[in-house]
């Protein structure tokens, strides 16, 4: 909550950057850093991201594999947040706090408070939003959070793709190629 | 002299055993990508004692896993989460052991003689002819097996696309791509598990190094060291890739430097070592290709989902004065799909993912203006751009072109990569929802794979950083080999300019040091 009492203009500033820059953040990290107490999820982030993937993938009736029943919080902690430089980590933090409060001007509560339906139309109000700091981080959370998703393998039966081929294709690698001649 | 293991003789964090290391070279390069690879091969051909400091880890290509979101982790830059400070623009480079030619899609063009004459008039690089340059290009396609696409290299959506082309009359690009007996995963962004693609990793790194070159992964440098107003080396820091813990300090002893570490990286390094800008310039004119894919939905299977990377381009206008995009094809796996349209949250998103195997995607990437900065501020790296204005019109341009060529192709409806849902239905709608789309930060999701600019190549000292043969106008012995020296942005895929230019450039190091 520290970041939440710098001046306004400042944090929406720096909100927007943050959150805008997860946007762009992968989440199976091969070379995962070392998860520390700091860049560990607290209750607040683990109850906003569990949220916005209950709503982001609401798969009963559809042929997805349910999220509850794959790894995606621990993706995201893990190949994530564990190797995330601490300046973005902090931001990100701040991002959403602002995020999870924003809630409370249009919906009465905070987003981890809302029914689905409302969170769902607080999540599409955000991303249409004429402030590029709400649009930023309403589209890079729900991003974050599907894309976790979608990097476990076993989610992608349903779609009919088969992932890597080169091993199941028998493709020989040709190795380093010769140095030429002249 | 050669020895023809044609191998990597290459350090990692893991064998670095002392908290500090000297070494002397006659050459030090920095950064193992496009620049700095053909560099280290050139100039270790001499004979030169030369070693190679890259930041990123080694990664061999066996251990490439063909997921994104792995290679992610493993191979790029951040682990792909680079951006701009608004956060709007991914700026995906490579970093690991081969730069960024072990993710990219190989895609090659010549440059333009549109930027050489332009460079010539603006820039005062009267030495950087067609002519002059045609030789480099003809040995770098040589070396690294740049070839036309072979007829049957292509995709299940380039193909459906060619018939959106031949319905509408346009005139499709044949695409050369430095690879040899493509397989045709599809994978080239997390990396060419069965070495076709001709990367640095695979070819020039190793030939550096069948001439003594020595190549240090997990190495990153953090400044330049100067003596008398000339280049005599750097001071490195090896950094655990796993916890980020620096192992050992490095120092090399050289007489020559080449810069390399491509465009975020290298103006960084000169601002840090606090040298070089006596114009100003460091980290300034930086493009980047700013690039939209928007997604085709199709009433039937498709499954787009392996096959050349790129195989199909349309340049009908790429050039400024021609509109300013360039279109391309791509091959997607299901994590880039997931966030490259915008169907809604929740019942529609899942609606949509449960199509995926429905669409197809094309790229419009735009030749920008050279508007951004690349600094190093309170101990922290920050890209400012904005898409320019007038590019966004040239943008707009290129998604209503796309967009009438995948309705062509049987599309029927499209996904715009907005932040809130936007859909198009119809031809007869594409103009109307493309002309209400507004220039704002945070509105798109775009992506950058090519970074351009920031160290300029020019004549004069006063507005370019380097001068026409790649030396710092400011410090002698201090080379720039990579994709930081273009004047301007180039709008065509730049590897092949690299190529030449690191090309061009080692030629030049060998005339004035070792003639
Ligand atoms: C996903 C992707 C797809 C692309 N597709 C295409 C394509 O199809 N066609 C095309 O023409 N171009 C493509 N490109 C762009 C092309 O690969 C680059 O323009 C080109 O490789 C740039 O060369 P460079 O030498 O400037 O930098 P790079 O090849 O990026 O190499 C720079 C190296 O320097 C290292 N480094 C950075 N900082 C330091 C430091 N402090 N110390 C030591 N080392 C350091 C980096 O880790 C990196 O390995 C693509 C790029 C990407 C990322």
């Amino acid at each position: 909550m520290k970041d939440l009492m710098i001046s306004r203009r400042h944090f929406i500033k720096k909100t927007a950057m943050i959150a805008a820059a997860i946007t762009a953040l992968p989440v199976v990290n091969a070379v995962a850093g070392v998860l520390t107490d700091e860049s560990r999820m607290d209750d607040l982030e683990r109850a906003v991201f569990a949220k916005m993937l209950k709503i982001a993938l609401p798969t009963e009736g559809s042929t997805l594999i349910d999220p509850a029943t794959l790894p995606v919080l621990p993706t995201i902690e893990g190949a994530l947040l564990a190797g995330m430089e601490p300046h973005i980590r902090q931001g990100l933090r701040g991002g959403i706090n602002y995020f999870n409060e924003g809630a409370i001007k249009a919906f009465g509560d905070r987003f981890v408070n809302l029914s689905d339906v409302d969170a769902v139309r607080f999540v599409d109000q955000w991303s249409a939003s004429a402030a590029p700091p709400e649009r930023a981080l309403s589209m890079g959370l729900k991003k974050l959070t599907v894309l976790a998703y979608w990097a476990i393998p076993n989610t992608w039966g349903p779609l009919g793709y088969d992932g890597p081929v080169s091993d199941k294709w028998n493709l020989p690698s040709l190795g380093n190629t010769p140095e030429p001649k002249i | 002299m050669s020895t023809q293991n044609n191998k990597l003789n290459i350090k990692t964090a893991k064998d670095i055993q002392d908290a500090s290391l000297i070494i002397d070279a006659d050459v030090v390069v920095i950064g193992s990508g496009a620049g700095g690879a053909i560099n280290a091969y050139e100039l270790a051909k001499q004979g030169k004692k030369v070693v190679v400091l890259e930041a990123g880890p080694y990664v061999p290509s066996s251990e490439f896993k063909e997921m994104m979101a792995v290679a992610m982790g493993s191979l790029y830059q951040d682990e792909g989460g680079q951006s701009n400070t608004h956060g709007d623009v991914t700026v995906l480079q490579g970093a690991c052991v081969g730069g960024s030619t072990v993710v990219n899609a190989a895609l090659c063009f010549r440059t333009p003689d549109y930027f050489l004459n332009l460079w010539k008039a603006e820039h005062g690089l009267v030495n950087l002819t067609p002519e002059l340059m045609s030789g480099y290009f003809d040995k770098v396609e040589k070396n690294l097996s740049i070839e036309p696409n072979a007829k049957h290299e292509t995709s299940i959506g380039a193909n459906l696309i060619l018939n959106g082309l031949n319905k509408l009359a346009i005139e499709p690009g044949v695409a050369k791509r430095n690879i040899r007996d493509c397989a045709m995963s599809g994978f080239c962004f997390s990396g060419c598990k069965t070495d076709r693609k001709q990367s640095m990793l695979v070819t020039y790194l190793p030939w550096a190094c069948n001439h003594g070159a020595e190549i240090y992964a997990d190495t990153r440098v953090i400044r330049i060291n100067t003596a008398n107003g000339q280049a005599s080396g750097v001071q490195a820091e090896v950094v655990d890739p796993k916890t980020k813990v620096v192992k050992a300090q490095v120092t090399v002893n050289a007489p020559i430097v080449v810069l390399a570490a491509g465009p975020i990286q290298s103006p960084i390094i000169l601002q840090k070592s606090g040298i070089a800008n006596s114009s100003g310039q460091v980290g300034k004119n930086f493009a980047c290709h700013p690039s939209l894919s928007v997604t085709a939905m199709f009433d039937k299977e498709v499954n787009d989902f392996h096959g050349a990377t790129h195989s199909l381009y349309v340049d009908t206008h790429t050039l400024p004065e021609e509109g300013g995009y360039i279109l391309l094809n791509a091959v997607q796996e299901p994590v880039e799909a997931s966030f490259q349209a915008e169907p809604g949250t929740g019942k529609n998103y899942v609606a949509y993912m449960e199509k995926y195997r429905n669409s197809i995607r094309l790229i419009t990437l735009v030749h920008d203006e050279n508007v951004g900065e690349v600094r190093f501020k309170d101990g922290v790296k920050e890209i400012l751009y904005e898409v320019d204005d007038h590019d966004f019109e040239a943008m707009k341009a290129g998604l209503k072109f796309n967009a009438r060529i995948l309705f062509a192709s049987g599309a029927s409806f499209l996904y715009l990569p907005t932040s809130d849902r936007t859909v198009i239905n119809s031809v007869d709608e594409i103009d109307s929802v493309i002309d209400q789309l507004k220039n704002e930060p945070a509105r798109y999701r775009y992506t950058s794979f090519h970074p351009q600019g920031t160290c300029r190549m020019g004549a004069d000292p006063a507005n370019s950083v380097v001068n026409p043969y790649g030396e710092s106008h400011d410090v002698k012995k201090l080379y720039i080999s990579d994709a930081s020296l273009l004047p301007t942005s180039i709008g065509y895929n730049p590897s092949e300019t690299v190529y030449a230019l690191s090309s061009y450039i080692a030629d030049e190091i060998i005339k004035a040091n070792f003639s």
